[in-house]
């Protein structure tokens, strides 16, 4: 069993408070990410995990036992570190073995293992060779293959990728998978990079200034952020000012500045917001669709703005009309940016969609309504 | 010629003059060894071997040069020890200790030797050991500590320390850790530290004048002695040893220091 429970841990280094409040339990087996920018406590939070650092205040267990002052080598975690950490005297062999000389393993055994980790990682050929004088992606294999060798129940993972171009990392995020698929060991994984964070996650817990701010699963925490950091964080959007005007039992309706009132329809309290209260609402690229005016304007509806274009489905479209000041060519997506009254907003389309737009077209945006999200002033997700 | 090289060579045969000129004493002081007569002459008449002779059968010469490299391999251990922990020490844990430390022991460099050897010959009768090894071997310890300490400091800032973190997450202990990963990585740094150690020893000469008595009195101090009563080659000849010895160390620390660069090169 090595299901992990961390419990209110607090560290804190003098006067600063690298992390404030973590409490979450790691199912045995699991995939954890701890995501976040960095200075927010994550990789602290994983170097408590590992026994590097003594929390300031809470508990740290590892199956049933609690493990918050047992030091690095007396725990059964292993942990892959940023810049690999390899020692430099050693081949990449006796590398690999460390850990199993320091278990007590006779010679001729432990190289035996090591080699047959090395295999694994496919990093065989290079068992004599000098760890200085590998690529960055190989040394990540031998830093990996080190920490699996002393068979760990959790293994820790420093943003070990962080250090790869992208493509190297994006196959060795496959690789981790199924390695982690393979042994069912419970991982934690500690990266800024959200799209790493979405391919390898089981669970995603979310870290800002020391806090454990939300854990769960990948499309969970995405679609249902708890509040805008988290928003804000996971993936661009376009966050729009705004002070509710008017509620009533089916939704609220919202003054922007897109200089246009917005609907969000409330399906909850509908006492969620008051009159008067400011609020951000969060228009994501990927629930914009945007048309040029001239087909909007086909029949005959000049001044798009002012209407509320009913779709085919009957649910009402919230629409603004705006101009394209800006085209970004991101490679697969062209990205818009786009004057709407005093505010821009940015919309996104694929290259292989029809109908490319240039700087100075106007565009009609619209989205629906279910697909806005609206955060108060501390931050806070309006539950609608 | 190009003013820049002009620049350059002017430079280089100024230094080469003023190293030269200050090295020169020491060629002085091999010629004269090798002098025939008792006077110590400049240059000398007739050459031979007679003082290095002589050497080899006084007794007082002999046992000072055992006394010299007792008391500085003593030195070197301590100093050595004393030295890479406290730094060891300082890196793992910079708290207010480590703020007070550096200064702390910088202290002893500052203190005229004089004054260190007259106060530290009380502290030892007191302490009732004067006049032994033990009392030569702490006081140059008390020398050589800060410069090992030094040394350390850099070495150590230039160490990755996520190398003691590996080592510690894969199992080994404090001391396993150090053995296991910092060493390895620093031994040429502790290797210098101690020879630095060694030759303080070797050629301090106001502590010990103090602190020695005729059966524990180290080179220096018996050279002293001896060109206080006559001015013989013999003193010559006992330079001539310790410049051999200075040399050679210094070979070694070099060949030492880069022995990675001398076997990459071989391989």
């Amino acid at each position: 069993m090595s299901e992990i429970t961390l419990a209110g841990l607090e560290k804190r280094y003098g006067d600063t408070l690298a992390v404030e409040d973590v409490s979450v339990t790691i199912d045995d087996g699991e995939l954890l990410c701890l995501l976040g920018p960095s200075g927010s406590g994550k990789s602290t939070t994983l170097r408590m995990l590992a026994g590097l650092e003594t929390p300031t205040d809470g508990e740290i267990r590892i199956g049933d036992e609690d493990v918050t002052d047992r030091p690095a080598y007396e725990r059964t975690t292993a942990t892959v570190f940023q810049d690999w950490a390899l020692f430099p005297h050693k081949t990449v062999l006796e590398n690999v073995a460390f850990g199993l000389k320091m278990q007590g393993i006779g010679k001729s055994e432990r190289r035996k293992q090591a080699r047959e980790m090395l295999e694994r990682v496919r990093m065989g050929e290079y068992a004599d060779d000098d760890p200085m004088n590998l690529s960055g992606g190989q040394k990540q294999r031998v830093a990996l293959a080190r920490s699996l060798a002393v068979n760990p129940d959790v293994l820790l993972l420093d943003e070990p990728l962080s250090n790869l171009d992208k493509r190297l990392s994006e196959d060795m995020q496959i690789e981790l998978r199924e390695i982690h698929a393979e042994l069912e060991e419970t991982f934690v994984h500690v990266t800024h990079d959200q799209d790493e964070a979405f391919t390898l996650a089981d669970r995603i817990g979310i870290m800002a200034d020391g806090n454990l701010v939300q854990v769960g699963e990948p499309n969970e925490v995405y679609e249902n952020p708890k509040n805008r950091f988290i928003e804000g964080f996971l993936g661009d959007t376009n966050f729009v000012a705004g002070e509710v005007e008017r509620t009533t039992t089916e939704s609220i309706h919202v003054e922007t500045e897109l200089g246009r009132e917005v609907d969000l329809p409330t399906t909850g309290d509908a006492d969620a917001l008051a009159e008067g209260e400011s609020v951000a609402l969060s228009l994501r690229p990927e629930v914009l669709s945007i048309e040029s005016t001239d087909v909007a304007g086909s029949d005959g509806n000049a001044e798009g703005e002012q209407a509320t274009p009913v779709r085919t489905d009957g649910s009402t479209t919230n629409a603004v009309v705006g101009t394209v000041e800006n085209v970004l060519y991101r490679g697969s997506t062209i990205r818009y940016s786009v004057a709407v009254e005093d505010t821009s907003v940015f919309v996104e389309r694929t290259v292989a969609d029809s109908g490319a737009f240039d700087a100075g077209d106007e565009i009609r945006i619209s989205w629906d309504g279910a697909d806005v999200l609206a955060f108060r002033d501390d931050g806070s997700r309006v539950d609608l | 010629m190009h003013r820049e090289r002009l620049e350059n060579a002017l430079f280089r045969t100024g230094y080469l003059a003023i190293l030269t000129f200050m090295l020169l004493p020491l060629a002085v002081v091999v010629v004269t060894s090798f002098a025939e007569s008792g006077n110590l002459a400049f240059p000398p008449e007739n050459y031979s071997l007679v003082h290095y002779r002589a050497f080899f059968e006084e007794m007082r010469w002999l046992s000072a040069f055992d006394n010299s490299l007792l008391v500085g391999v003593g030195t070197t251990i301590t100093a050595t020890t004393l030295g890479v922990t406290a730094a060891f020490g300082h890196e793992i844990d910079d708290g207010r200790a480590g703020q007070v430390l550096a200064p702390l022991v910088l202290i002893p460099l500052l203190i005229p030797p004089i004054i260190l050897g007259i106060s530290m010959r009380v502290y030892f009768v007191r302490a009732g050991f004067e006049a032994s090894y033990l009392s030569i071997i702490l006081a140059h310890t008390l020398w050589a500590t800060p410069l090992v300490y030094f040394v350390m400091r850099s070495v150590f800032s230039r160490f990755d320390w996520q190398l003691l973190d590996a080592a510690k997450d894969l199992g080994a202990g404090p001391i396993r850790s150090f053995v296991y990963a910092v060493l390895p990585n620093v031994k040429h740094g502790i290797f210098v530290g101690a020879l630095l150690a060694f030759i303080i020893s070797l050629q301090e000469f106001v502590m010990a004048l103090f602190l020695s008595s005729r059966s524990t009195e180290t080179i220096p101090v018996v050279a002293w002695t001896e060109i206080r009563q006559s001015l013989d080659p013999m003193v010559s000849v006992v330079s001539t040893f310790l410049i051999i010895i200075s040399l050679i160390a210094i070979v070694i620390a070099t060949i030492a220091t880069n022995l990675d660069w001398l076997s990459k090169q071989l391989s």
